[in-house]
């Protein structure tokens, strides 16, 4: 991969299990749509990282182009893209969500400092 | 800023059989919660259903008349 926004996009994604890309960062997010995401994550329990790039162009445009999904917040959860929290809340809602992240974590030691069932 | 009719016009140059709810989230007609049903959902993921309605409002949101848009779609029922 020559394009060094897309490399530096495809490494933080593999390093961080769930990673949001928003508008300011968990302790000051700067739009409501990512403070509403660190909040839906913050009640997971499970860690998390969020990556601003409010001031990015460049790399908000690499990520559009990525994922066909022009607006932020941007959630990856191992690797794979989850849309926002319009797609999370109804996965949350029927369960399917919380699979996922099981899931996502079962190779690591972590578990969610809150259990939801 | 943008109203209701011209939104829901955007909406249904690509769906159009689609029920259109609007709700304005802050008065300020530039935030708003968006309710769409529509039958071309059919078969479509909710990532995928996003993507549908995101684009029938792109020139809304490449000229900031839309600002933030929370998306709910269904199917039209029957």
């Amino acid at each position: 991969m020559s394009d060094p926004i897309r490399s530096e996009i495809e490494r933080e994604i593999a390093d961080n299990t769930i990673l949001v890309y928003g508008k300011g960062t968990k302790d000051a997010p700067l739009c409501g749509f990512t403070m509403e995401t660190i909040q839906f994550f913050n009640h997971f329990g499970y860690p998390f990282e969020v990556v601003n790039v409010l001031e990015n162009m460049p790399k908000r445009a690499a990520l559009a182009e990525m994922t066909d999904w022009p607006t932020l917040p941007k959630v990856f959860i191992k690797g794979q893209f989850f849309g926002d929290t319009d797609i999370l809340g109804p996965m949350a809602q029927n369960g399917e969500l919380q699979t996922v992240l099981e899931q996502a974590f079962v190779d690591t030691n972590v578990k969610p400092t809150i259990q939801l069932h | 800023m943008i109203d209701e009719a011209t939104m829901v016009a955007l909406i249904r140059e690509t769906l159009p059989d689609a029920q259109v709810q609007i709700w304005d989230r802050t008065g300020t007609m530039d935030h708003f919660d968006v309710l769409i049903r529509s039958n071309a959902f059919a078969g479509k993921s909710l990532l995928d259903r996003h993507r549908l309605v995101e684009k029938t409002l792109k020139p809304a949101r490449d000229d900031g008349r839309i600002h933030a848009l929370a998306i709910r779609t269904d199917l039209l029922e029957t």
